[in-house]
C-alpha cells in the first residue's frame, strides 16, 4: 500500500453507518454491504480526507496505548489498501 | 424466525415508455394502475429501514414517471437508506437529475439495450440510446455512483464487448450484464430471445476477461444465464431471506415475479405494516427456509447455496412451484430445460423484425 503521507477518504458512494438490526458497523455501497469489525469501524471513521495514513495510525495508537504501534500500522495499511482496491476509498497525494 | 431484509425493491410504477421484449414485469401491467401515493410509500420506506433494510432500489417500470420521485428519495435518505434509482433515463433532464442528487440520491443504474443506437432503439421501440449516454455522464458529473446494466439475449450477445466499452466510456463504476430471465414478456418471446450455446460461451469469455482487466476500475457482473449452467441460480438469494419487493399497488412479495404463482396469499402495505408481512405473511412463509423442499432439494448439499433455485421457473415449466427448479441437473424435470436450450448456432446472425413487450389488459384488480 501507498505512502503513509497520502490522505484517504471514504468515497461518496460508500457510506459508513451503524446497522442496528444486525448490531454492527457497515459500509454501504452500490448493491453491497461491507460488515466491519469494531476495529474496522474505528479506522473507517478516521478516513475523512484531512488525516494522512500516518495521522490515522497516530490517532489509533493514542486511543489504544496497549497495542503495539507497528501492529496498528500494518492493520490500517491493510484495511485502507483493501478499500482502495475496491474503489471505496480514494487516496489523495500529500 | 426470519433475518431482516437487506434491501427493499420499490417498484413505483409498471408504466414505461420503452417496449423491451425481454421485460420481466407482468404482461398485464396496465392493470396495476392503482399506485400507492407519496404518503404510503414514505411510510413503507421508514418501515423498511426499521426492519433492517440498508438499500432501497427504486424501480419499475420507469420510476421517473412518478413526479414524486424526489420526495421519495428524500424520505428514503431521511430513514437512513442507501438510495438507488434503476432507470431507462427516458427524457430525464439535467435539472431533474440535479434535483434527485440534491434529494440525496446515491446511485443511478442506467439500462442500455445494446451497444449502438440503431440496435438499442429498435429493441426499446423508441429513440432513447443517445440520451441515455448523456444522462449517464451527467449522473457522474453530479457525483452520484453510476452503474450501467444490459439485459442480454440472442440479439445483442455478440456485441457484449462493445457494451462493456460503452460502460467504460461513460465512466460507470459497475456494469451488470444480466442474461434474460424467462418471466413476463421475456417468457412469451423466449424463442426469439433464447441464446445459442456458442454465442453465449463467446460472450461469457469476453465478459470474464473484461472483469479481470477492469478490476478496481469497474465491477463487471455477469449474471449467469438460466438453463445453461450446471446448477440453478440462487434466485433472490432465497425466498424471503434478503429481499423484499413492494409492487406499484402495494402488494408485498418475496420476489418481483411471485404474483404469477397460484395460491399465494398476498398482503398489501395498505392493510398491514411491512415488518408484519415480512415476518408473518403467508406468502413469505411458503418457500422460506428448507421445510417446503422436495426430497431432491432437502437432501442436497447445495440446499443452502441455491435454495432450490427459482420458484417461478419451477412453476412455469412444471406447473408446481414447490418442485426443484428444472434448471438443476438433479431435478427429475431437467429434460424440460435441456430440450429448450439451443445447442446449435442460430442460422441467421441478425434474426427477425421488431419484437416488443407483450401488453395485455385483463381488467381491474382488487389489490
Amino acid at each position: 500500500m501507498s505512502d503513509d503521507a497520502c490522505r484517504p477518504t471514504l468515497a461518496r458512494r460508500a457510506r459508513l453507518r451503524w446497522d442496528a438490526a444486525r448490531a454492527q458497523h457497515v459500509v454501504v455501497v452500490p448493491e453491497g454491504v461491507l460488515a466491519l469489525s469494531a476495529e474496522g469501524a474505528e479506522v473507517a471513521a478516521l478516513l475523512d480526507g484531512r488525516r494522512s495514513v500516518a495521522a490515522v495510525i497516530d490517532a489509533l495508537a493514542e486511543a489504544h496505548p496497549e497495542a503495539p504501534r507497528e501492529v496498528i500500522g500494518d492493520d490500517v495499511r491493510d484495511f485502507v489498501g483493501r478499500l482502495v482496491a475496491r474503489g471505496y476509498v480514494t487516496l489523495e497525494a500529500p | 424466525m426470519s433475518d431482516p431484509p437487506v434491501a427493499l425493491l420499490a417498484e413505483l410504477t409498471y408504466r414505461c415508455p420503452l417496449r423491451c421484449a425481454y421485460c420481466s414485469n407482468p404482461t398485464d401491467w396496465r392493470d396495476y394502475g392503482d399506485e400507492l401515493d407519496t404518503a404510503v410509500w414514505s411510510r413503507v420506506l421508514r418501515e423498511a429501514a426499521e426492519l433492517g433494510a440498508l438499500h432501497v432500489h427504486f424501480s419499475g417500470g420507469e420510476p421517473l414517471l412518478r413526479d414524486d420521485l424526489e420526495s421519495l428519495v428524500r424520505a428514503a435518505r431521511d430513514a437512513g437508506l442507501y438510495t438507488n434509482l434503476i432507470t431507462s433515463a427516458w427524457r430525464v433532464t439535467r435539472e431533474r437529475l440535479a434535483a434527485l442528487a440534491d434529494a440525496g440520491l446515491d446511485h443511478v443504474q442506467v439500462s442500455v439495450q445494446d451497444s449502438d443506437a440503431a440496435h438499442a432503439d429498435a429493441l426499446a421501440g423508441t429513440a432513447v440510446h443517445a440520451h441515455k449516454l448523456e444522462a449517464a455522464r451527467e449522473v457522474k458529473a453530479l457525483g452520484m455512483a453510476l452503474s450501467v446494466n444490459a439485459v442480454l439475449h440472442q440479439r445483442n450477445l455478440a456485441r457484449v464487448g462493445e457494451i462493456i466499452a460503452l460502460a467504460e466510456s461513460v465512466g460507470a463504476e459497475r456494469l451488470e450484464l444480466a442474461n434474460t430471465q424467462w418471466h413476463g414478456s421475456a417468457l412469451a418471446h423466449r424463442d426469439a430471445l433464447m441464446p445459442d450455446r456458442e454465442t453465449l460461451a463467446r460472450a461469457q469469455a469476453v465478459a470474464l476477461a473484461a472483469r479481470a482487466r477492469l478490476r478496481g476500475t469497474m465491477d463487471v457482473i455477469w449474471v449467469i444465464p438460466d438453463w445453461y449452467e450446471d446448477a440453478p441460480r440462487p434466485c433472490m438469494d432465497g425466498w424471503g431471506r434478503r429481499f423484499v419487493t413492494v409492487i406499484p399497488t402495494g402488494v408485498v412479495l418475496p420476489c418481483p415475479g411471485a404474483h404469477g404463482l397460484p395460491g399465494m396469499v398476498f398482503d398489501s402495505v395498505r392493510d398491514r405494516p411491512l415488518g408484519d408481512i415480512w415476518r408473518e405473511g403467508a406468502d413469505f412463509q411458503r418457500y422460506r427456509g428448507t421445510g417446503w423442499m422436495s426430497p431432491t432439494c432437502a437432501g442436497c448439499e447445495r440446499r443452502d447455496v441455491d435454495f432450490g433455485g427459482c420458484r417461478c421457473q419451477a412453476f412455469a415449466l412444471t406447473g408446481d412451484a414447490a418442485r426443484t427448479d428444472p434448471s438443476c441437473p438433479k431435478s427429475p424435470d431437467h429434460r424440460l430445460v435441456r430440450d429448450l436450450r439451443r445447442e446449435r448456432p442460430a442460422t441467421a446472425t441478425e434474426p427477425g423484425g421488431p419484437l416488443y413487450r407483450i401488453d395485455i389488459r385483463r381488467g381491474p384488480r382488487a389489490s
